[in-house]
């Protein structure tokens, strides 16, 4: 080594942690790499495992859609997964009469069982796909366990269980469950609202008991799960909400009012300080409003929030009996240049 | 008494010091593969009930699509039409015509039968002049906006006053959706209210097949310049924004594709004009606002491909756009020093602030000054060549390590190139990559960071679009 190198004991130890490093990033790429090959190997015997068994059951499945009755050969174990991910993914896609004979060919084959036993069992994977196939099947021996995974801290899986409740029993599913899906901030609004449609009987009755002994901070979800679900909550209900506090309880309700029940609170709500309110009073008395309401929202159409004249020109056009020569009668009134534009783009919008 | 040699000890220092940085670099990108892969696996499990077919509650969040464009004529109304086909509940897209040269507006014109409209416009972030608004008479949700040049954040910002939806979802005009790309990047607004912002993977387009301006086979680019990026684009998406984004720490989403809650970047004053890396800035100042409030917030990244984009493949296009890509890293951080000086800044301000500030913002520094200060020892005798094959050996070994995590990653998830000979090709990039491309990447990043100490002045960037992987493509 040149004499001016690094001083030989720094380079000597030098050389040889860097080696060492070198050799370990080395080792751990060749073990990456293997494990690569190996996923690809993998991948690529899952996907002629499925393609097997796609090719041995897509046509018996056609068969039994179009309503024949072929005789059945017995599901190999290595078929399990392919044959429940093609009969779930038909079954996602079809209705009434096809929907019946495919769960009743689930049901010779012995799908429940196993389905259950992949969901007792299995890995989340498993389960997630077990709890779709038990839920298409409406299985109700497999209540107790869905009912134990609705309450899971796992999002994907509390949900799907839910949907699958719904699907075996609506009116059950409804009463245990509706505090649950209000409780649960996790579960997305627009797919625990999805997942209720088929329960919005049961959801309602149930919603119009609980509504009045919940709290302002639940409150709000469960006014919106009502909203989605279109229910006609009890005038009474709702006139108590309006009266809250809290804006998010009050805005939650105002979207709910369907019914001219309540009319005096919405009046009275746009004059409201929060902002966010009068924008959704506005929008509350285009539905439910009269045309003596004009005027009020003509009051609106000045109001310093963009939204609230938005929405306030959006109700004047929407309130019965009002008439295109009564908005411009309205419009050649207006002094105020924000609130003249506004009723212009609304008046656009409304031609275009 | 021997005095000390100080020529020697400062020579070990630096040669230690830049030994530990590459250690500490490659090590913390791993640490991030591994957080990544936790989320990764979570996901893949998912994948099957994700794929579903969808029914829509009428309570997903609409969104605003906001499509900045400056002369963007030729391919301007078929991007347009494939957003139009995007499979959501309830969107608009709002395109921006940023004062073209050419006739993007023309173009618009006539292709949507754009009619003028009296927009009550809302100031609410302040923005180049408005000229004109127009709606679209053959679609109802499409809106153009006519306006001075002033940029793309500005355009942004101008789509932003006019939006009318919750969301809004920035856009690059030449960007090749998935379909279900908004149903996937709004999915975290839907499970938690707090969420703020979310991005999703961008992938290269160059290679893959396009037709009625959606994907249709995905293939791996001839050109080696492309190429190499295919493997970059794994690792910054895949573990880079991944890891950050299981520990709320992500500071980028990338301009391509980004959906943002509209009243918080109205509140924090929208995307900030005088920058290049407006993406980034935008989400760096949300952290950094929000946190000062103590408002809980999260920013979401979905590591779904959602967005194709078309990579350069020339030499010098691919130069100037990491130069300001590395500009605008360097005007994001400079911008929001409060961060890591926050009381509150939490993992974004105490961890992932600082580690962009060491590892990408004077990365290029010490990266190629360790290459330079290296090879300066070796050529004058201060290091033997056993410790310059040594250092060599473990940064580059290191670099390989790197990459072929990220292909992992993209094996055990996604596995968006199906064929051996693809995946075998990747492999062969992976490792070519560590032998000039990388290190010529470190040369333009100082050269972004050469040219932001100068603060030349910003303005769109010029991208040389070739276009061929668009074989038969109607895009």
């Amino acid at each position: 080594m040149n004499p001016r190198a690094l001083s030989a004991g720094a380079s000597d130890t030098f050389v040889s942690v860097a080696l060492w490093t070198g050799t370990v990033a080395l080792a751990l790429t060749l073990l990456l790499a293997l494990q690569i090959v190996l996923l690809r190997m993998a991948l690529r015997r899952r996907e002629r495992r499925t393609a097997l068994a796609v090719a041995r059951w897509r046509p018996l499945l056609n068969q039994i859609i179009i309503g024949e009755d072929p005789a059945l050969p017995a599901l190999a174990p290595r078929e399990h997964l392919p044959f429940l991910h093609l009969w779930a993914h038909l079954q996602a896609s079809l209705r009434g009469e096809a929907s019946a004979a495919l769960n009743a060919m689930a049901c010779r084959l012995g799908v429940d069982t196993l389905a259950r036993g992949m969901l007792a069992r299995g890995a989340r994977d498993e389960r997630l796909l077990a709890t779709l196939v038990l839920g298409h099947l409406g299985d109700r021996a497999a209540w107790p366990q869905l009912l134990a995974l609705a309450r899971v801290p796992d999002s994907a899986l509390s949900l799907t269980a839910l949907w699958a409740l719904v699907r075996v029993d609506p009116d059950a599913a409804a009463e245990y469950l509706t505090p649950l899906f209000i409780e649960r901030e996790d579960w997305a609004l627009s797919h625990v609202a999805g997942i209720l449609q088929q329960a919005s009987g049961p959801v309602a009755a149930v919603l119009a008991r609980i509504l009045p002994q919940l709290g302002d901070e639940r409150l709000p979800r469960a006014l919106r799960i009502a909203e989605s679900l279109r229910v006609t909550l009890p005038g009474g209900v709702l006139a108590a909400a309006l009266q809250s506090r809290s804006s998010a309880v009050v805005i939650a309700a105002l979207r709910g009012v369907l019914t001219p029940e309540t009319l005096p609170e919405v009046r009275a709500l746009l004059l409201h300080e929060d902002w966010q309110v009068r924008v959704q009073a506005a929008r509350a008395l285009g539905r439910v409003g009269e045309r003596s309401d004009a005027a009020r929202l003509t009051a609106l159409l000045g109001d310093p929030q963009w939204w609230v004249r938005y929405r306030a020109a959006q109700a004047l056009r929407e309130l019965p009996l009002l008439s295109r020569a009564d908005l411009e009668a309205v419009r050649a009134s207006l002094q105020d240049r924000f609130a003249l534009d506004m009723l212009d783009q609304v008046l656009a919008e409304e031609a275009a | 008494m021997s005095h000390p040699n100080w020529g020697q000890l400062l020579t070990d220092f630096v040669t230690w010091f830049v030994f530990c940085y590459f250690i500490a670099l490659n090590g913390g990108y791993l640490l991030l593969n591994a957080i990544a892969l936790r989320s990764l696996r979570i996901k893949g499990q998912e994948l099957f009930i994700a794929d579903l077919p969808r029914a829509y509650s009428g309570l997903e969040p609409p969104v605003s699509i906001l499509v900045p464009a400056y002369n963007e004529e030729a391919t301007i109304a078929a991007s347009i039409r494939s957003m139009l086909q995007l499979s959501y509940a309830e969107f608009e897209i709002i395109v921006v015509n940023d004062g073209s040269k050419d006739s993007t507006l023309e173009v618009l014109r006539r292709e949507f039968a754009l009619l003028p409209f009296p927009e009550a416009y809302r100031r609410q972030i302040p923005t180049a002049e408005v000229r004109a608004v127009y709606r679209s008479t053959r679609y109802p949700n499409v809106r153009v906006i006519d306006k001075v040049n002033g940029g793309k954040a500005d355009s942004l910002n101008a789509a932003i006053n006019v939006s009318r939806y919750p969301l809004v979802c920035g856009v690059d005009a030449d960007s090749i959706l998935q379909r279900d790309s908004l149903a996937k990047v709004t999915e975290p607004f839907l499970r938690d209210s707090t969420v703020v912002a979310a991005g999703g993977t961008v992938r290269v387009a160059n290679g893959c097949t396009v037709s009625g301006g959606f994907l249709t086979s995905v293939g791996l680019p001839k050109n080696i310049w492309a190429l190499f990026q295919v493997v970059e684009y794994l690792r910054a998406f895949l573990f880079g924004r991944l890891g950050w984004s299981a520990m709320n720490g992500m500071l980028i989403i990338s301009g391509a594709f980004g959906v943002f809650r509209k009243d918080a970047v109205v509140e924090v004053g929208g995307y900030r004009r005088d920058t290049i890396g407006e993406d980034m800035e935008l989400v760096v100042r949300m952290h950094r606002l929000l946190r000062e409030k103590r408002r809980p917030y999260r920013i979401e990244f979905v590591p779904d491909p959602v967005c194709w984009t078309e990579a350069p493949e020339d030499f010098h296009t691919l130069k100037n756009q990491r130069i300001r890509w590395q500009r605008g890293l360097a005007e994001s951080l400079n911008a929001n020093w409060g961060l890591p000086f926050s009381r509150n800044g939490g993992v974004p301000g105490w961890v992932a602030f600082p580690f962009m500030l060491l590892f990408e913002w004077l990365g290029p520094v010490v990266e190629l000054g360790g290459y330079a200060f290296m090879l300066w020892a070796f050529f004058t005798g201060m290091i033997s060549w056993q410790a310059f094959g040594a250092f060599l050996f473990v940064a580059i070994g290191l670099g390989i390590l790197l990459s072929a995590s990220g292909l992992l990653l993209e094996e055990m998830s996604f596995h968006i190139y199906p064929r051996g000979k693809q995946l075998l090709m990747l492999g062969l990039v992976v490792i070519l990559e560590n032998f000039g491309y990388r290190q010529l990447n470190t040369v333009w990043r100082l050269t972004g960071l050469l040219r932001w100490a100068l603060q030349k002045e910003s303005s769109w960037g010029t991208m040389k679009r070739k276009g061929t992987w668009q074989s038969g493509a109607s895009k």
